[in-house]
């Protein structure tokens, strides 16, 4: 009713991936597709920095209509590859940069330029924090029970007391193994800390999540300098071949953009590099 | 940890892609993690755990359910209300059976002495 005409004039809806201090590479950018159903990816320049952005679709990116295609697994994971895909394309080449969550809209170029501007400072201090470091995922769960049928020998009594102290027994194993699961997955913790300059914690994933029957007890990443990374990557293949830690299963994933590490909570940073700094001196 | 193996020769290079069995790690980022300057539309989000499941689930179930034989989520009482009931069948005929069998010890003494 209010009369906009549809069609290629229509106001689309610009999304934006990434901030960097350099432009990234025209040649990469043209390279990326990110999200399928929007234009190239392109940058705005405002107050010293870059935003990467795409113009997207309103009738798709709207709150509406993108809540509900999130609610879907395939559009979701399409939606979190395609935001990815423009992260990494705004990094590359040692490029320090900050990585926007998935749905980062706005109705246009000027309010896009409007929110880097008005967080400028910040996002530089944070460019700079996260220069020439990457991000490494990693997962500590307890190792699998060697085998659940070894724990009820055939024949060994049927009586409700040889039962009882069969349950017993099982339930003192499975604390005990739990304990000495959680020990080593702290220790696993305390040597792969000594290669990063921050680290993190995010909530363990649930059974359901992983698909795996023995529980996650660590879920961590780890802010490494690239400097470090081999040293890092080598404790980390160390940790799992030696099978110093029977307890547990070790997995990771890396080096990514760090994402975990984008985060305004600077004071709790500067305390901890600080602290850091201290140690090794 | 072929994983970290492959990445290791690649670390001074470039910023690889992540594996992509890494999927609950890509989605615990880009959806919960990275700075938040706001934004312009607000989008609620389910739980982002639930949309994982749910994604890791129709994964499961596209491609890798045949050919690894992956079912773990119909026998996980959690999600599938049939594995719910089994396990429930299978408490109870354990629990019968144990009954039964300290009944018997109960009664044996008993009937020995008189």
């Amino acid at each position: 009713m209010s009369g906009r005409p549809a069609g290629p004039a229509a106001p689309g809806l610009v999304c934006a991936f990434a901030v960097t201090r350099t432009p990234p590479d025209p040649a990469v950018l043209a390279a990326t597709t990110g999200h399928e159903e929007g234009g190239p990816l392109r940058v705005l320049h405002t107050d010293g920095l870059c935003l990467l952005v795409q113009d997207v679709p309103t009738a798709l990116f709207d709150d509406e209509a993108l809540a509900e295609r999130l609610g879907r697994p395939d559009d979701l994971e399409r939606c979190a590859r395609a935001h990815h895909r423009g992260v990494e394309a705004a990094g590359g080449q040692g490029r320090s940069v900050v990585p926007l969550p998935l749905a980062t809209l706005y109705h246009g170029d000027r309010s896009a330029r409007q929110a880097v501007a008005s967080r400028a400072a910040e996002l530089g201090a944070l460019l700079a924090r996260l220069h020439g470091r990457t991000e490494w995922a990693v997962k500590v769960h307890a190792a699998e029970p060697a085998s659940r049928a070894a724990v009820t020998p055939a024949g060994a009594g049927t009586g409700g007391r040889a039962y009882l102290s069969r349950a017993s027994a099982r339930s003192r194993d499975r604390q005990d193994s739990h304990a000495k699961a959680l020990a080593e997955a702290e220790a696993v913790d305390a040597e792969l800390r000594r290669y990063a300059v921050a680290a993190t914690r995010h909530r363990p994933q649930s059974e359901r999540l992983t698909g795996r029957r023995s529980p996650q007890l660590l879920n961590c990443a780890y802010l490494v300098e690239d400097a470090e990374g081999a040293a890092f990557a080598r404790a980390l293949t160390g940790l799992t071949t030696d099978r110093a830690y029977p307890a547990v299963d070790i997995s990771a994933s890396g080096p990514w953009i760090p994402y975990s590490f984008a985060r305004w909570d600077e004071e709790s940073w500067a305390r901890r590099e600080h602290t850091r700094q201290e140690v090794r001196s | 940890m072929t994983d970290v193996d492959h990445r290791y020769a690649e670390l001074d290079t470039e910023l690889c892609a992540p594996a992509s069995g890494s999927l609950a790690d890509l989605l615990e980022r880009v959806l919960d993690k990275g700075v938040v300057i706001a934004g312009d539309i607000k989008i609620d989000l389910l739980d982002i755990e639930l949309l994982t499941i749910r994604l890791r689930l129709f994964i499961a179930s596209v491609d890798t359910a045949k050919k690894a034989g992956i079912d773990w989520w119909e026998t996980d009482p959690a999600l599938s209300s049939r594995a719910a009931r089994d396990e429930l069948a299978e408490e109870n005929a354990r629990l019968r059976a144990q009954l039964d069998a300290l009944a018997e010890a109960a009664e044996e003494p008993t009937g020995a002495v008189r």
